[in-house]
């Protein structure tokens, strides 16, 4: 659980990082660079909530829906 | 658990009091969606395993599912977006076929259970009974259905971002209504995002049991009756019981569910932040509070400490629990019972780094725990190589691994002296690999187009899933994205 509160305020610290400016933000933008599952994986993250009993925190669904774990 | 809430609360509210007003100047306003966009995405999945938890933890796990996805997102105005999300999943199951596995396919009532609901004299099969063989009732087929409508509004300088969902689906055993909304503020010139998220899953059963315990209390707990009427039950050695005796068989629960309802809430809270031109991470912290009926209704378990007894073959007994066991079927002893109450708490982390022109890495992890006693680790990476200005090959590697449920037990080593008992593989302690790879077509000026489809982009992806208790599955998903001219 401790490593858990170190995560979070080594979060906190991160929003001092530098500024990266708009025109600065060519690569950050590249599709690849997306902070988020890709849009192909939505099935195969629907079995991943059935054949396994972790899921959520991934920006998508969190459980409910269906009879699954 | 109060020290996370209460640290990840006080962050949230710091850095959006302090950085907030550093963006207040108005910029050029831009439509959050140009064109009304049409995704589609199709998946075949395929799985087996000898772990069936329909059949208390032994049987085949044989499946396939062919699913369908259609979203399409029409920006109402510059700021207002409404997306729509249809899908429809169509599986076989040998595993749930197995809620009745003595079905014959021939019915002489009009009752389209699997099982005998009405109490009427059914045709019953005995010479293919087995958890290795698949049924032909109705429950080896299904289909989902889900829809999805959400709104969003984001503000004009774009560093406020709020929408709101609501969601249906629907199976033959279970539905489900939902519905949530969310919050993102964006500050830092954009370069750190934080949101939160809330949802409710306001869900129902529909049960279906196991058929010889639904008969049973059908058949008023009676062995000449319905279901039973002129079936020959067997002992451990194969002998024909007296139904009219002492030891014969009966389910340890004479009350199945009792609370159909199964409800989740969920509370989301997000932190992204661009650490440098090439590299950027999120946090992601969700709590889940599931009440409710927790366990499946479909799923069979068999005590250690209880006697046995069957319907079928009583040659085939000494052989039931190998695959090669083709007339014989154990009558359950109960349902799984799980506590109706669950609280999970996943924690993620995603890291994305532009290594060069050619390679990107992009970088997840999650802790998982929850109060059943189950913690997981996840670990993923994805290495995409862009082998052309069009196409990007990424190779993709999975770990995952769990603890057991306390309340998990192999076939026939649950005791029925416990509260609480499954033998779902699904809940025990296993490790999984999955591998594989996706390619992926982009065109930002959408030359190729069907009707007014102009195609965006086109993605294949394919991965091979393998676990350590033996189950293993392989997807393929195909998804195009298009703007609507």
């Amino acid at each position: 659980m401790k490593k858990i509160i170190y995560i979070v305020l080594a979060a906190s610290f991160l929003t001092s990082c530098v500024v990266v400016k708009e025109y600065e933000k060519v690569n950050i933008n590249d599709p690849d660079m997306v902070l988020s599952s890709r849009k192909a994986n939505k099935f195969e993250t629907s079995f991943q909530a059935y054949r396994e009993s972790a899921s959520g925190a991934n920006g998508g669904k969190t459980g409910g829906g269906c009879g699954c774990n | 658990m109060k020290n996370i809430l209460l640290i990840t609360l006080l962050f949230t509210t710091t850095i959006i009091a302090q950085v907030q007003p550093k963006d207040s100047a108005k910029a050029y306003k831009k439509r959050v969606l140009e064109k009304m966009e049409v995704d589609f995405l199709s998946s075949y999945y395929a799985q087996d395993g000898d772990n069936a938890a329909v059949t208390g933890g032994i049987g085949t796990e044989e499946l396939t599912d062919l699913a369908t996805n259609i979203v399409v997102s029409i920006p109402l105005n510059d700021d207002d977006v409404l997306t729509i999300s249809a899908e429809i999943s169509a599986y076989t199951s040998a595993s749930s076929s197995n809620l009745d596995p003595f079905d014959s396919g021939a019915s002489n009532d009009d009752d389209d259970d699997d099982d005998d609901r009405n109490g009427n004299s059914k045709a019953i099969s005995t010479t293919t009974v087995s958890p290795w063989v698949e049924s032909s009732g109705d429950s080896k087929k299904d289909t989902w259905v889900n829809g999805n409508i959400s709104y969003s509004h984001s503000s004009d300088d774009r560093n406020k971002i709020w929408s709101a969902n609501l969601n249906f689906a629907n199976e033959y055993d279970y539905t489900s209504i939902g519905f949530g909304g969310s919050h993102t503020w964006l500050f830092n010139e954009k370069n750190t995002e934080v949101g939160i998220k809330g949802n409710v899953y306001l869900d129902t059963w529909s049960p279906k049991y196991p058929t010889e315990l639904d008969s049973y209390l059908e058949a008023d707990q009676n062995l000449n009756n319905g279901f039973f009427s002129g079936v020959d039950i067997l002992d451990q050695n194969g002998d024909i019981i007296d139904k009219d005796g002492i030891n014969v068989w009966s389910p340890l629960n004479n009350t199945l569910i009792v609370d159909k309802s199964r409800n989740t809430f969920s509370a989301s809270i997000s932190f992204s932040q661009i650490l440098s031109k090439n590299a950027q991470i999120s946090l992601f912290l969700d709590l889940i509070q599931q009440d409710g009926w927790l366990a499946s209704p479909m799923q069979r378990v068999y005590f250690g400490d209880r006697a046995n007894y069957y319907i079928g073959n009583a040659a085939s007994i000494d052989n039931y629990t190998s695959p090669t066991n083709r007339d014989v079927f154990q009558l359950a002893d109960d349902i799984e019972r799980l506590p109706d109450s669950r609280f999970k708490i996943p924690i993620g982390v995603r890291f994305n780094y532009f290594i060069n022109e050619i390679f990107v890495a992009r970088t997840y992890y999650r802790f998982y725990s929850d109060d059943w006693g189950i913690t997981s680790h996840t670990a993923e990476i994805e290495l995409p190589i862009k082998i052309s200005d069009k196409f990007t090959l990424y190779p993709y590697y999975r770990y995952y691994t769990q603890t057991a449920a306390d309340y998990f037990a192999p076939f026939e080593e649950n005791v029925s002296t416990q509260e609480f008992y499954t033998s779902d593989f699904d809940l025990s302690d296993f490790d999984a690999n999955q591998y594989g790879f996706g390619i992926k077509y982009t065109d930002i000026f959408t030359k190729l187009h069907i009707w007014k489809l102009n195609l965006k982009s086109a993605e294949l992806k394919y991965s091979h899933y393998d676990r350590s208790t033996g189950l293993a599955s392989d997807i393929i998903s195909l998804g195009f994205s298009y703007v609507f001219e």
